[in-house]
């Protein structure tokens, strides 16, 4: 089949990208879902804390789903569920499965990667030890718990503190285990800190800062987690091991964008993002592919993967309506003091360039986000490595740009 | 009646101002480490009575899946969780459930309501 545009995932970011898409011009648009239902990963975060900036309401996770769903089936994008997309060519055409079609090929004008992240897990970590049952990743917990009704265990250990973790220690507690505690390797948290007070201080669960796992026990299932203090280098220090009993370790130790489909295509991926290298459009280094929501850059909230997927989704309808060049000049965007992360990579002189910036090091003090050229200077309360800043520079400052933007983050 | 010191982080905005607060049981007495006067209401509710949505799941009968994401419709005391797990536990409601269904009207005498997160068809 062809069609104008074609969505893989969908996620807040894909479907978002979805109704945008239809809604900027393109003329036949199709979402490709791998699971039997829409809404990627928000069906499992039915906690509260969804959509506050985009639709100014505290939703819950299949909330906001069910929500954005409502607006999807008011267009006609054309939705293909239990279909895995399996090839992606350089020239856009799609090689998926579905037990209901078959083998499909769908030939795009334009395409949106809407795939998302998968979860750090112990491969990606090292910890050594035994190999028992009872050691998941944070999300696959949440999967266990809040869709199929399992409880993973009784006397549970987390190491990582990323929101999911965090938000499983809260999940967990209430369903009646106990949470022991949670670990984390950096002298600093990395959920956010509203998480931190509602999922971990309301129910009393210590939160260990500049501690790891050394070591598993454990032969069918897992019988305890050693737990070390770690030095400045991030290194075990010898003599703090201890053991913790435990039947269960969970791991909230990081998200790295699934980009297994857009390497396929050829798109060019970021050693710093570990995502596609991306411009202000959304658009990838292939001409008619663009990116968007977490398999982009992993975000910190769903309005933010919300906001790139409809930057997406129209810029893949301009596109394939003529009104988007895949081959524009364009500058980089590179990282200057305090900055550990940038996105989008490159501004490609389509109007305003709206970056989202994570700092190396935590500043609890008012900083200065400088963009240079051209000398754009916006004041944030705080930076914190946790906590995406956003900031918005006007197209028109942009105009005469002619060298790499850099973008630091400084005391003010 | 004692004059306390207590800590708080205020969780109103994303900023997250760490205040410590003297007070008397409910009563604040003086408070600093505030950046806007949104967390004086704060700290004043938490001293009282802290006050949480709750999120969880209950069991559905006839459904895709064996439970279904619920929550309460406005906030509710956080000492009560224990209780309101408990009587959720004893439920299971039967498919199909729409989205903000009221599932438990009134939980434990809190005027909230436990109402569904997502619609759940019947299954074929």
């Amino acid at each position: 089949m062809e069609v104008d545009v074609a969505v893989i995932g969908s996620g807040p970011a894909g479907l978002t990208a979805a109704i945008h898409a239809r809604g900027s011009g393109a003329r036949s648009v199709v979402l490709l879902e791998r699971e039997e239902e829409l809404g990627g990963i928000l069906k499992q975060c039915i906690h509260n804390g969804f959509g506050l900036e985009q639709f100014k309401q505290d939703y819950t996770g299949p909330e906001y789903a069910e929500r954005l769903i409502q607006d999807l089936e008011e267009t006609d994008v054309q939705c293909f569920l239990n279909t895995l997309v399996t090839d992606l060519s350089p020239d856009r055409v799609i090689t998926a499965l579905s037990p209901e079609h078959g083998a499909i090929e769908i030939s795009a004008g334009s395409i949106v990667l809407g795939m998302g992240c998968r979860e750090r897990a112990r491969g990606s970590i090292g910890i050594p030890g035994t190999r028992p049952a009872g050691i998941f990743t944070a999300g696959v917990a949440q999967r266990f718990v809040n869709i199929d009704g399992y409880l993973p265990g009784r006397r549970i250990v987390i190491l990582g503190s990323g929101d999911i973790g965090l938000m499983m220690a809260r999940r967990l507690t209430l369903e009646g285990a106990r949470v022991i505690g949670v670990y984390e390797i950096m002298g600093y948290p990395s959920g956010l800190k509203r998480n931190i007070v509602q999922c971990l201080d309301d129910f009393d669960i210590p939160l260990h800062l500049s501690h790891t796992a050394t070591g598993i026990t454990g032969k069918e299932r897992v019988e305890g987690v050693t737990i070390s203090k770690v030095d400045s280098d991030l290194r075990a220090v010898k003599g703090t091991e201890q053991l913790i009993t435990c039947d269960t370790l969970l791991l909230s130790v990081g998200l790295i964008p699934e980009n297994e489909l857009s390497q396929q295509a050829g798109v060019e991926i970021s050693a710093a993002t570990k995502g596609p290298v991306s411009t202000e459009t959304m658009a990838t280094s292939v001409p008619g592919v663009y990116t968007c929501g977490n398999v982009a850059t992993v975000f910190d909230i769903v309005d933010h993967v919300a906001q790139t997927g409809a930057t997406a989704g129209a810029s893949a309808a301009r596109y394939v309506g003529g009104r988007l060049n895949g081959d524009v000049p364009h500058v980089d965007i590179v990282p200057g003091e305090n900055v550990r992360l940038l996105f989008p990579h490159r501004y490609s002189f389509q109007g305003d360039l709206l970056l989202f910036i994570r700092a190396a090091e935590p500043v609890e003090k008012p900083v200065t986000v400088e963009v240079s050229p051209p000398g754009s200077r916006i004041t944030r309360p705080y930076a914190r490595p946790n906590e995406m800043l956003r900031v918005r520079i006007p197209g028109a400052k942009l105009a005469e740009v002619r060298h790499p933007l850099k973008v630091s983050i400084r005391e003010k | 009646m004692t004059v306390q010191k207590s800590h708080f982080v205020c969780v109103v905005c994303p900023i997250g101002c760490e205040i410590d607060v003297v007070h008397e049981d409910s009563e604040i007495l003086s408070m600093e480490g505030q950046k806007c006067d949104k967390s004086e209401e704060y700290v004043r509710q938490e001293l009282l009575e802290p006050m949480r949505i709750l999120t969880t799941t209950v069991r559905i009968r006839g459904a895709r899946w064996p439970v279904i994401p619920v929550r309460t419709d406005g906030p509710v005391p956080k000492r009560l969780f224990p209780r309101l797990m408990r009587q959720l536990k004893r439920i299971e409601l039967q498919a199909p459930v729409d989205m903000l269904d009221v599932v438990v009207s009134d939980i434990a005498g809190t005027d909230a309501n436990i109402v569904a997160t997502r619609s759940m068809p019947q299954e074929r």
